[in-house]
């Protein structure tokens, strides 16, 4: 029996019959267990170039997941785009930044009893059939939150000589603040399970999701690991590239990075049924 | 002790006439805060902090003696200059207080707009 659809496991017979006789042939590459429970969430912000083929790659690979977009206030049609290629879209009422976001997700999987939780950008540049990977390593409960890293291992990711000197140098603080080597700090592809799901829908960082949090995860006791994925040129949009504003964003991050080691460590909302 | 406070005597007072002036202006400034609160402009609660800084005011201009005695107490010789420093602080105080105040909102804005876009998630589509 599949359950895999969220809160739409209940809308009827039909649907679920057809998912049945859709998916039954199908080799789901994650897990033995098909009845779990997954959403893969694709924060998106005017990013409607390239939704729709990001959702396909999703749906494709992660193919018992419910897939939605948050689409963080985009300006263009960002959402009618992820409606056409299937996915549900979740409308922030106006630009709120990467963080909200990400907990729009997190609060949406953890208050529909979704048992996995998985994240590419909606840019394009993270190839779900590396996501499935991710999953596949938290299912089987190694760890709590799995990172993808381009770094990790050998790596044929080709990134310009300054963000990579950028990327090591903020590596090597992460690393140092969490006592645990991480590469790619700044990777927006993860994977993560409830329990990871409770803390960042308790509370997460608005303006340096995806560092801060990798802290208050290891600081709250998760078991953190990254796994080698082979990433994408991004398809749409930039990055941050002059050296002045990488040097503030470096300061910025330090800065937080220090008041997120003085933090209290706070008890695990949701400690699982384990 | 007495070696610390010798030198502190104040020497530069309010003159009669600043005095007068910091009444009138405390005075006005009251009756503004209580028309923002009567035309509904103000929270009640974010008013009560001004009011009293009027107050405040108002007890410095009546009192010159109680300017005096702070300055005394920080060790400025020239009154004015305490004047200063205390509002600069009390004004300090309250700027912080008003970001912090801010970040609540923000945060408590942010909660509203993930609450709400949770609620505009359609049923899943139909699979094809």
């Amino acid at each position: 029996m599949l359950t895999a659809w969220g809160p739409g496991s209940h809308t009827g017979s039909s649907l679920e019959q057809n998912a049945d006789t859709d998916r039954t042939a199908e080799n789901i590459p994650i897990g033995k267990n098909r009845s779990v429970k997954i959403l893969v969430f694709i924060p998106a912000w005017n990013e409607a170039d390239s939704i729709g083929s990001v959702i396909e790659d999703a749906r494709q690979h992660v193919p018992g997941a419910q897939v939605l977009v948050i689409d963080d206030g985009s300006g263009d049609n960002t959402a009618a785009r992820a409606r056409q290629a299937g996915a549900q879209v979740a409308t922030l009422p106006f630009n709120q930044g990467v963080g909200a976001a990400h907990q729009t997700g997190y609060i949406y999987a953890m208050a529909n009893g979704y048992e996995l939780c998985g994240q590419i950008d909606g840019d394009g540049q993270h190839p779900a059939a590396e996501l499935a990977r991710l999953l596949a390593e938290v299912e089987s409960g190694r760890a709590d939150l799995v990172v993808g890293s381009r770094f990790a291992g050998d790596t044929t990711y080709n990134a310009p000589w300054a963000r990579r000197t950028g990327q090591r140098l903020f590596s090597w603080i992460v690393s140092t603040a969490t006592r645990q080597t991480l590469t790619d700090t700044t990777s927006g592809m993860r994977a993560l399970n409830r329990r990871a799901m409770s803390l960042f829908a308790t509370r997460y960082s608005s303006e340096f999701a995806e560092v801060e949090s990798l802290q208050q995860a290891v600081r709250a006791g998760l078991t953190v690991k990254e796994i080698h994925v082979d990433m994408l040129p991004r398809e749409q949009g930039t990055s941050f590239i002059t050296p002045l504003k990488s040097a503030f964003y470096l300061f910025k991050t330090l800065t937080v990075l220090l008041v997120g080691q003085m933090r209290p460590r706070t008890k695990l909302p949701y400690e699982g049924d384990q | 002790m007495t070696w610390l406070l010798a030198a502190t005597e104040p020497v530069v007072r309010l003159t009669p006439q600043a005095r007068i002036v910091a009444a009138i202006l405390a005075v006005l400034f009251m009756l503004l805060i209580l028309d923002l609160i009567r035309r509904d402009r103000l929270l009640e609660r974010y008013s009560i902090v001004w009011f009293v800084m009027g107050l405040a005011m108002l007890a410095g201009a009546a009192f010159p003696g109680l300017l005096e005695l702070i300055a005394k107490l920080i060790g400025v010789r020239d009154v004015t200059i305490a004047l200063f420093s205390i509002v600069l602080m009390i004004l300090l105080a309250l700027s912080l207080n008003f970001s912090v105040i801010a970040s609540r909102q923000s945060k408590q804005i942010t909660r509203l707009a993930q609450q709400s876009a949770i609620e505009t998630i359609e049923d899943p589509p139909e699979d094809d």
